[in-house]
């Protein structure tokens, strides 16, 4: 158990700037979620905490040593791969004993501390068959046991949920945040799946081209984007962006005007609304345009709309039935809605 | 699926498909069943200018030794010319081979493997280059330098020379093994807790075997059959089965030398039949597969 310290860490390849400049404390104990699109240098973090990606700059600190120069057997965490990495030759027991077997854990402690590991993700079934003969989810769950069940300082997962199909990532989802909450240790999880980040984390960073874009809970990262990037990037449907320009607190652009913006700000905006915090407007709207297209979802309605040259999502009551081309109007509180600069992109008031 | 698809062809069809398959068995393996037959017999009988019946028969061998069959080819090889000595030979020399080979292969190419470098790839090409070489180009450079330092002639020098030929190859063809292993074995092996050599001892080899033993069976043949080296670099007392057989036949002035080639390269052969056999599956496995999935 341990906190984990990263200083003004970059990774340059040549000219190409993998991560510029990331610092971060992580607390003990914290489930930390580095979020974004491919490219973007959240694995690259990670691999450099694991000591498998030489640090350009900066220093990294695991409780109160500097690792920089340590091999990764010498860092004590344990990392859970995208495609597993589990060993094909070993059964599952001895994959999972595997760490304790090269670390030298004392004979006697290894067969009771595989158990317990294989029944925190419910492996006991499988123990002697081998990674060929399991399927997806068996694999993954191998590789979980493989990392909790040496104990050590932090756990690193890279994707481990994006080989698996939908229903069964929904599930190992749980069983990795109830992990988290039995183990208590502090994990650093990757992912470009915004609702996993959601879903999982403590805390959320946001990274693209190797910035880190913003850093909080989910919910402040929902709810105050700090710039268009996070905006566009989090939520599903993510947040409607739409450029204009506000004057005396009122926002206009094609096809829409909202009325009791902060009157602080003036000239080109954009403006960024979820789509639930959109309703049907009664009477006159703040968006009047004719309807794109109708998805029913099920448990809602989601309308699209073409409102100064950008489709928009308003997601409505789930009875609620349109033609496509009807002109609607919708109603959104100026309460619910985020400006950002438009040169910059970067979130105007609190 | 085969069975079902031969149903379907008409049975002309099948007659020409099924004749061309065993007429084809024939023209690859009469040569060497007709020399397996033939060194039972007498010289007289296998190389018969009168009728080659003979060689089917044994007219003169009966003549000459009282029975159709005769061992006097193989007495003459083993016993007589000490044909036991060049297999003998040839055991240590490609034994020697294929292990120093597959020492430096294995190594050197997980590490070109893993490599992120650009020289990798150079020394890559480098080797591509050596192995295109025709190895008589080395050998008479070898030569002289051999004589002045006064080691021509021995089993060591040949074996240096075979494994450097062999070398590129070996490299080549195990560096590409190690690339369908995925990286990420080693380094969950690495994070696990293992060195990086313990990664590549624990974790990587173990899933090498298929590629290991085609590499290895390579190497082996490349000693086993080598000629342009081990007849200029080992003397007469060291050589292998190869040169060998070829001073068999090269000293006609005698009778029932001809015969002790025969017998002596029948000999030669067994042994890779009875190895290929043996680790047929391996080889398979390693010529397509490549290697194992993660």
């Amino acid at each position: 158990m341990a906190q984990i310290r990263l200083k003004n860490i970059s990774k340059r390849w040549n000219n190409f700037v993998g991560v510029d400049n990331f610092n971060l404390d992580i607390a003990d104990r914290e489930f930390l979620v580095l979020l974004g699109p491919s490219g973007c240098g959240k694995t690259t973090t990670m691999r450099m905490i694991a000591g498998l990606e030489d640090i350009t700059e900066g220093e990294i600190w695991i409780g109160d040593r500097m690792v920089n120069k340590l091999e990764p057997k010498d860092r004590d965490i344990s990392m859970v791969f995208q495609s597993y990495g589990l060993y094909p030759n070993m059964t599952v027991y001895e994959n999972i004993r595997f760490p304790l077997k090269v670390r030298k854990v004392p004979q006697d402690q290894h067969h009771e501390r595989v158990m317990k590991a294989a029944a925190m993700v419910e492996l006991e079934p499988f123990l002697e068959r081998r990674p060929a003969a399991l399927s997806g989810g068996q694999r993954q769950r191998v590789a979980l046991a493989r990392a909790i069940v040496r104990e050590p300082n932090a756990f690193l997962m890279d994707e481990p949920l994006s080989n698996l199909d939908a229903k069964l990532r929904v599930s190992t989802r749980a069983q990795i945040k109830n992990l988290h909450h039995t183990l208590k240790t502090t994990t650093i999880y990757v992912t470009h799946d915004q609702i996993e980040a959601m879903t999982l984390a403590d805390r959320v960073v946001v990274m693209n081209k190797g910035l880190v874009q913003q850093v909080g809970t989910p919910m402040e990262i929902y709810d105050r984007p700090a710039n268009t990037f996070v905006a566009g990037f989090i939520g599903s449907p993510a947040m409607n962006l739409v450029p204009g320009s506000v004057e005396n607190g009122v926002f206009t652009a094609q096809g829409i005007r909202i009325e009791g913006l902060p009157s602080t700000t003036k000239g080109p905006v954009t403006l960024g609304f979820r789509a639930e915090d959109a309703t049907l407007a009664q009477g006159q709207g703040q968006i009047e345009a004719p309807i794109y297209s109708v998805e029913l979802l099920g448990e809602a309605t989601m309308l699209s709309m073409r409102v100064a040259g950008e489709l928009v999502s308003i997601k409505v009551a789930k009875d609620y039935r349109a033609e496509i081309g009807e002109t609607a109007a919708i109603a959104i509180p100026a309460a619910a809605c985020h400006l950002f600069d438009q040169s910059t992109g970067t979130r105007i008031g609190a | 699926m085969s069975e079902t698809l031969a149903h379907k062809r008409p049975a002309g069809l099948n007659v020409l498909i099924y004749g061309f398959i065993v007429f084809w068995v024939i023209l690859a393996a009469f040569p060497f069943l007709w020399t397996v037959w033939g060194s039972f017999k007498v010289e007289a009988d296998f190389f018969s200018r009168e009728s080659w019946w003979n060689a089917l028969f044994g007219t003169n061998t009966i003549r000459q030794t009282g029975a159709a069959f005769t061992g006097d080819g193989y007495y003459g090889a083993w016993v007589t010319r000490d044909f036991w000595r060049a297999a003998g030979n040839t055991i240590v020399v490609t034994l020697f081979v294929t292990i120093i080979s597959l020492t430096f292969g294995t190594l050197g190419g997980y590490a070109l493997a893993r490599s992120g470098r650009n020289y990798a790839f150079w020394i890559l090409i480098a080797a591509l280059i050596f192995r295109a070489m025709p190895h008589i180009t080395l050998v008479s450079g070898y030569l002289l330098p051999f004589f002045q330092l006064n080691i021509w002639g021995v089993l060591p020098t040949s074996i240096i020379v075979l494994v450097a030929i062999n070398q590129p190859f070996t490299l080549w063809m195990l560096h590409s093994f190690f690339l369908s292993i995925p990286k990420d074995l080693d380094e969950s092996a690495m994070v696990d807790g293992c060195t990086r050599f313990q990664a590549f001892r624990l974790v990587i080899m173990p899933v090498m075997w298929p590629g290991v033993v085609t590499t290895g069976l390579f190497s082996f043949l490349l000693g086993y059959n080598d000629f342009a080296v081990t007849a200029m670099l080992l003397s007469a007392d060291n050589q292998t089965m190869v040169p060998k057989i070829s001073s068999f036949l090269g000293s006609v002035q005698e009778a029932g030398n001809v015969m002790y080639a025969v017998a002596a390269v029948v000999s030669a052969t067994v042994p890779l039949f009875i190895l290929v056999l043996f680790f047929q599956r391996q080889i398979v496995s390693g010529l397509t597969a490549g290697a194992v999935k993660g």
